[in-house]
């Protein structure tokens, strides 16, 4: 097929219905798009299938909060953009950064399971034209490599490319060392890429969409909430979720607690790169290898306990207790140094420039800037904080030993 | 008058003059200005804003910075005073390749160090000092022809193996000048590239670097004591590398034995170099047959294949300062301005000029960056300041070596760069 057929092609109905989350929804079911969604929810549980529509969405929070890969009995038919609708909706009113992140995480990668198992180059290439990346389609596959195995010589061919730009947006959260853009193949502003990994990154386009629905204007959610509330069908559903949700939060409870020996909150003195780690596993949100490694390495290397680093993946979609439990007490008896700067930065972990550290970002020694030295790891920084706040403890009880005998000398 | 307000008034009277043909950058109002004065222990002034280019060239005629800059990024409101506020819309993507970050041989000729902790001085471009290992050190970085042209030869190999062949970038989108100094800056001016944050920018920067590269990636990998190395035959930067190791094979053995013992470059032991010397037609030759990809040569283990790789890979990568291209709210040297710490100015090139231009000495006077040449052939007496000063060439004639206190005459344009590098005083 070449480009110009595929491009008359436009999105089917039975495209959207697989797959709801494409921007061409907007378009086909525009009738939907331009309700308010107090509106939309009314018609949705005063449809005859509205018991469905609930169930099918409770039975993906279930899914969610069970830790589970895929959404179980996920049929595609034409209610599922209701449910999918629906689901947002209700997203939207829970407004919870870990029940959103579980959802999404869920949601992305069943849409990876389904367009994987579907297998159909010409759907990956609508869907791609739908979420307007810049792809090329080659048929046949254009060979772009050589794989040699024992005597075995198998080209490597790619059906599609994707626009650089298109490809950092997409791969650049997902930090696997394979996905850098230096180990792939770049000609012409292109990316070669194998189906699977285009479906990984939409997979990353399904997952970012759930994310930008949060909302910090509370007024307006509560009046919302309100609102739909009136609708005794959404009241029911939105309940028992939160009556699910209350169950089982516990389990997901970030128990992040530092202070492991010293009196001090530990916690003023991990640099930005920790903080960033733990604020998204305390947020559910999916940490990818290489964060998982380092938040372990480094924890470990502080000496703090296996249980309480076990604790910092709870909140994490695909938690699994034991498994967790063994890696990290694998990972201690390997005794791992933690990550130095440069990779961090490498691996885009550095969180020097996010959160402006000054300490990071302007090294330290010398009060003349081009003396200064720059951290190289980030155990030192926690080591120069240490002691600089033992300085400063030491400083103000000296001072205040100070005061005290000169206002005792005064009084005499 | 003192030589930094006789300075002040040379680039004052310099950008009078070229008002009317000073360059504009693109989207003039929407980037941060920034300064810096000739008056000591006065810092760089940043969040300045021009409605018009008129209004730049009346403020630096009127206060006449001895360096000027323009963001790379583009904001609504470029003159607000805090980053958050300034209402960010995209940052071209900005290359800075300059010889100051990088070694180039000649710099163990004309880069002059002084060792503030123990006095101890010598050439080169040292971490420490090798005396007492400390690394306070005074520092004199020079010009000259040879680290100019690496500089051109980087600025050429980033467009022509980088950015034109693998980003697909179009030359009509690039703007590369001289910057005045020891090096060249490139702006990629495209809307798509002006969405990326700087962890995408990053990514870029190891792509064109090729810093933390996997080597697994690459091919290279060892299973069951067998080392399985690249494949010419993978697109990317596996060919990329195995194109230069090709290149590298062909060489005379002198060069290729020169290359392996060298310290600066491999570094490997007597036995290792013989070995492979001993190897290296029948590696070239499996290279070139593409039919297995076995790497084996006595002696030779993964880690000495990385070291190995690892040269080629900085062979084939560019030498940018890295912070540059990733920081979306840096300021860079604006076209046609002067360096206040040689006089020259930056000169703005295309990919065609850029392929003979030759800033020491430049035939085209339209590129000539040596802006304060007398027409007079007037010269100056100068009375050298600092401890000593390497030779410099310019426009094929040789001035130096200096040392302090020395009384010279030179033209113009040598003095103007021996006071605004504040090594000599007027006399």
């Amino acid at each position: 097929m070449n480009n110009e057929v595929i491009n008359a092609l436009s999105i089917s109905n039975e495209l959207i219905n697989r797959y709801p989350w494409l921007p061409s929804l907007k378009k086909i079911y525009e009738d939907i798009g331009e309700k308010p969604p107090a509106e939309f929810i009314s018609e949705i549980f005063s449809n005859i299938d509205s018991v469905q529509i609930a169930n099918r969405v409770l039975k993906i929070f279930e899914a969610a909060f069970n830790n589970m890969e895929e959404i179980p009995d996920y049929t595609v038919d034409n209610l599922n953009v209701h449910v999918y609708l629906l689901l947002k909706i209700i997203l939207y009113a829970l407004n919870n950064k870990v029940i959103t992140n579980r959802a999404a995480n869920l949601y992305s990668k069943n849409a990876y399971n389904d367009m994987e198992k579907e297998n159909s180059i010409s759907n990956i290439y609508d869907i791609c034209h739908d979420l307007d990346l810049k792809i090329n389609f080659y048929d046949p596959p254009e060979p772009f490599g050589l794989k040699i195995i024992k005597n075995n010589r198998e080209k490597l061919r790619a059906n599609f490319s994707i626009h650089y730009i298109d490809y950092l947006k997409l791969a650049s959260n997902l930090r696997d060392e394979h996905r850098k853009l230096t180990n792939n193949v770049l000609i012409s502003g292109h990316v070669f890429v194998q189906n699977k990994d285009l479906i990984r990154l939409i997979q990353e386009y399904v997952r970012n969409k759930f994310l930008s629905e949060e909302t910090e204007d509370n007024a307006s959610l509560k009046a919302f909430i309100k609102e739909a509330s009136k609708i005794q069908g959404f009241k029911d559903l939105y309940d028992k979720i939160l009556s699910l949700w209350e169950k089982r939060k516990e389990e997901f409870d970030f128990t992040f607690k530092l202070d492991i020996s010293s009196k001090e909150e530990m916690v003023l003195l991990l640099p930005p790169c920790v903080i960033e780690v733990l604020k998204k596993a305390e947020e559910g949100q999916n940490l990818v290898h290489h964060e998982r490694l380092y938040i372990v390495w480094l924890l470990l290397a502080l000496e703090y306990p296996v249980e309480h680093v076990v604790n910092i993946f709870s909140t994490l979609p695909d938690f699994d207790r034991d498994k967790t439990t063994y890696q990290v007490e694998y990972a201690k008896r390997k005794n791992y140094t933690p990550y130095q700067c440069s990779t961090l930065k490498s691996l885009g972990l550095c969180m020097a420039n996010k959160y402006k550290d000054e300490l990071c970002l302007t090294g330290y020694g010398s009060k003349d800037p081009s003396e200064r030295k720059k951290l190289k790891h980030p155990l030192f920084y926690i080591q120069l904080k240490k002691y600089r706040s033992e300085k400063l403890e030491e400083y103000q009880k000296s001072r205040a030993k100070r005061e005290l005998e000169e206002s005792e000398k005064r009084n005499e | 008058m003192s030589d930094i307000t006789y300075l002040k008034k040379l680039f004052q009277a310099y950008y009078q003059e070229e008002q009317k043909t000073f360059p504009q950058v693109s989207s003039f109002n929407l980037r941060e200005f920034g300064f810096i004065p000739w008056e000591k222990k006065v810092f760089m002034k940043r969040h300045v804003r021009f409605e018009h280019p008129k209004e730049l060239s009346d403020y630096i005629i009127r206060d006449t910075p001895r360096h000027l800059y323009s963001s790379g990024s583009l904001y609504l409101i470029p003159d607000a005073r805090e980053m958050e506020n300034k209402n960010y819309q995209g940052c071209d993507l900005i290359i800075d390749i300059d010889v100051d970050h990088f070694y180039t041989p000649c710099k163990e000729k004309h880069d002059l160090w002084y060792c503030k902790e123990c006095g101890a001085e010598g050439t080169g471009m040292p971490e420490k000092c090798p005396e007492c290992k400390k690394s306070k050190f005074t520092k004199l970085n020079w010009v000259c022809d040879d680290c100019l042209n690496i500089a051109k030869n980087e600025i050429k190999k980033l467009v022509h193996n980088f950015l034109i062949p693998d980003f697909g970038i179009s030359e009509k989108d690039m703007r590369i000048a001289f910057s005045g100094h020891r090096g060249y800056h490139l702006k990629v001016e495209s809307e798509e590239l002006r969405k990326l944050n700087s962890d995408e920018r990053r990514e870029i920067v190891d792509y064109l670097t090729g810093d933390n590269i996997s080597f697994v990636s690459l091919g290279l990998i060892e299973k069951t004591n067998v080392i399985h190395g690249l494949l010419k035959e993978n697109l990317g930067w596996s060919q990329k590398i195995m194109s230069k190791i090709v290149e590298f094979l062909q060489k005379p053995e002198n060069e290729i034995r020169d290359m392996l013992q060298s310290k600066h470059i491999l570094n490997f032991n007597q036995n290792v170099v013989e070995s492979f010397l001993n190897y290296k037609d029948d590696f070239l030759e499996l290279i070139m047959k593409g039919e297995r990809n076995v790497w084996a040569i006595e002696g030779f283990g993964l880690a000495m294949w990385k070291n190995f790789l690892k040269e080629f890979i900085k062979q084939v990568g560019i030498e940018l300062d890295e912070p540059v291209s990733i920081d979306i709210h840096r300021l860079i040297r604006y076209p046609g301005s002067l360096h206040g710490k040689t006089g020259f100015k930056v000169q703005e090139l295309s990919l065609e000029e850029l392929e003979d231009f030759n800033p020491l000495d430049e035939e085209n006077e339209k590129l000539d960056p040596i802006v304060f040449t007398s027409k007079k052939n007037l010269t100056q007496k100068l009375e050298i300041t600092e401890n000593s000063l390497p030779m410099t060439k310019i426009r094929g004639v040789e001035y130096g070596p200096y040392s302090k206190g020395e009384q010279i005459e030179v033209p113009h344009h040598i003095a103007v760069l021996l006071l605004c590098k504040e090594v000599a005083k007027t006399i």
